[in-house]
């Protein structure tokens, strides 16, 4: 065993270690910032020790940031819900089946996840002050559908095609419908692709501001939309901005851990198995 | 043999069906509401006077004609050019260090991994907080400790400077996502076939060259298809430089995104930014359509 430990990794992993501190002390600095009071914060010459306080979790609650949170989490699972309802069965298709024009159809799949989200916040605004969808949480989830729904059904494809195609039919044999055989057969073996790649749906509507920003208003306001409303003008509240800008990391932590392998996947398109 | 003979068969038992198309038509009906009617309707709106959220005359080709004739677009397109042209270099050759590294082995590699995707997989909203607390004025933590006392600038923000503040952006960009372009390449090595590397090393190739002849090769469809995406993600890059900048000072770091988005929301000036939108839309669709062509022969990922 200590034969495998050589001077070579030794040095690879000081390396290491320290890249990941560099690339990390800015994540570790806004955590230190949550219980940082307000006069030391930004003191010159910066104060690395201090005496930790819980006043800028108070101001947080206080100013109803819970809701805001509250917001997210439903507006993130509304969204991706209606995603995995429909767009299981396209990816499903478009891994399974010939069908004209399915190359067409696929680049228009891209090119809608692939489109810049200014280019349709603008026309969404429009149509939407028109029929009186902003602020509303159908409104947003519509419109986190063009990038969601598009990655989902790309991504889901590819874990799909690693499905063996035997089974499907040897139920087929015995006589089941091909729905029966979706329900069944496919879609079980599918959960963890489905999970995996939900999941980042969830996160990238959990994220996502431009949309959120423009389309949304008093009723529909989620967290990364609040946080500007930190910056008073009696100045910015940093405490309280590294709250929830922590609070907005922990289901991204949560994901990191959970399902690295498949983060690499999804963010390439499929294009690294992971 | 006999699988893919197997699977041949039973995809052509199923090529005259319906049932792919009833399976696809909920995610392709959506998709037409969600992205073709806004794409049409900024079509529409590129063709007419639109100003102040009245829609008047139909004028053809104006607004595009405006457009090209307007500084601050061509502007925008220098800022996005230099951003891609230095972010995703970088990006690549640290990630790939870094993934060369992890793949030659490192002690707790386990807890390291996930690690690394934290920056790419925060709000960037957030990215965009975190670095004014660390860089701005004379209070941002590394602004004060180390640009300050190395005289490398003083009295102002870097955001705020007209030399510095792409050069900011960009180094926050190459934060956010070289991390990530290690884990992927590294994902790629480790996927790598193992028979040309042992024959390289029985014919006593040194890793210099195993690296440039072998490695690099090998993984060429992939290093093309994730740069094709980081230079489509930062082409499009809006939430950070909209939190940190919004474009500023003067039109510095006003990428196509910010510029699309003054147009419409600070100066109603929607048939001209509709334009912009379109004309952006359709250079995407090119590179997408070739994306998908190069992924699809070199990778066949999809």
């Amino acid at each position: 065993m200590s034969k495998d430990i050589s001077l070579g990794i030794v040095v690879r992993t000081i390396i290491a270690v320290a890249c990941a501190l560099t690339i990390l002390f800015p994540v570790i600095w806004m955590v230190s910032m949550m219980f940082k009071p307000a006069d030391v914060m930004f003191a010159r010459p910066t104060e690395f020790f201090f005496t930790p306080t819980l006043a800028n979790f108070s101001y947080v609650i206080d100013n109803g940031f819970l809701l805001n949170l509250g917001t997210s989490l439903l507006l993130g699972i509304f969204s991706t819900v209606l995603v995995v309802l429909i767009g299981t069965p396209a990816a499903y298709a478009f891994a399974r089946f010939e069908m004209k024009g399915k190359d067409d159809l696929f680049l228009f799949i891209l090119a809608s996840r692939m489109a810049p989200p200014v280019c349709l916040v603008i026309p969404f605004y429009l149509i939407y002050a028109q029929v009186g969808l902003l602020d509303t949480f159908l409104g947003l989830s519509l419109a986190y559908m063009t990038f969601n729904l598009s990655f989902y059904v790309w991504v889901l494809r590819s874990f799909c095609r690693d499905l063996p195609v035997e089974l499907e039919e040897a139920a087929i044999l015995e006589g089941w419908s091909k729905p029966q055989v979706f329900r069944r057969v496919v879609f079980p073996l599918l959960r963890n692709g489905i999970v995996a790649t939900s999941v980042l749906c969830f996160i990238f509507a959990w994220n996502e501001f431009l949309f959120a920003f423009m389309l949304g208003g008093n009723s529909v306001q989620t967290l990364p939309v609040a946080i500007p409303k930190l910056i008073t003008a009696q100045g910015v509240r940093w405490g309280e901005v590294a709250v929830v800008g922590v609070a907005s990391l922990v289901p991204v932590l949560a994901v990191v851990v959970l399902l690295q392998r498949h983060i690499v996947r999804g963010l390439t398109m499929g294009a690294v198995k992971g | 043999m006999t699988m893919t003979i197997a699977r041949d068969a039973a995809v052509s038992r199923k090529r005259t069906s319906w049932y792919p198309y009833m399976l696809i038509a909920p995610t392709m009906i959506t998709l037409c509401i969600v992205s073709l009617v806004p794409f049409i309707y900024a079509v529409y709106l590129s063709f007419h006077e639109a100003k102040y959220g009245r829609v008047t005359d139909f004028i053809w080709f104006d607004n595009y004609v405006k457009l090209l004739a307007n500084g601050d677009f061509w502007n925008s397109m220098h800022v996005a050019g230099i951003f891609v042209a230095i972010a995703v270099p970088i990006e690549f050759m640290l990630g790939m260090a870094g993934a060369l590294i992890l793949n030659k082995g490192v002690m707790g590699r386990s807890i390291l991994v996930p690690l690394l995707f934290i920056p790419t997989m925060m709000a960037p909203i957030v990215v965009g907080l975190l670095w004014k607390i660390m860089l701005a004025g004379s209070w941002g933590v590394i602004s004060y400790n180390v640009i300050e006392r190395f005289n490398i600038l003083t009295g102002t923000s870097i955001f705020a400077s007209e030399a510095y503040a792409l050069y900011a952006l960009i180094f926050i960009d190459i934060w956010q996502w070289t991390p990530f372009m290690m884990l992927a390449f590294f994902a790629g090595l480790q996927a790598l076939p193992q028979g040309p590397y042992r024959a390289a090393s029985v014919d006593g190739a040194g890793p210099v060259q195993i690296f440039f002849r072998l490695t690099l090769p090998l993984m060429a469809p992939l290093l093309f298809v994730i740069g094709l995406l980081r230079f489509i993600d930062a082409f499009k890059i809006f939430d950070t430089i909209f939190i940190l900048t919004r474009g500023g000072p003067g039109t510095v770091t006003e990428s196509p995104s910010l510029l699309a988005y003054k147009m419409t929301f600070d100066f109603w000036n929607i048939g001209e930014a509709s334009a912009l939108a379109v004309f952006v839309w359709i250079v995407f669709f090119v590179f997408c359509s070739v994306f998908y062509q190069i992924a699809k022969k070199k990778l066949n990922a999809f």
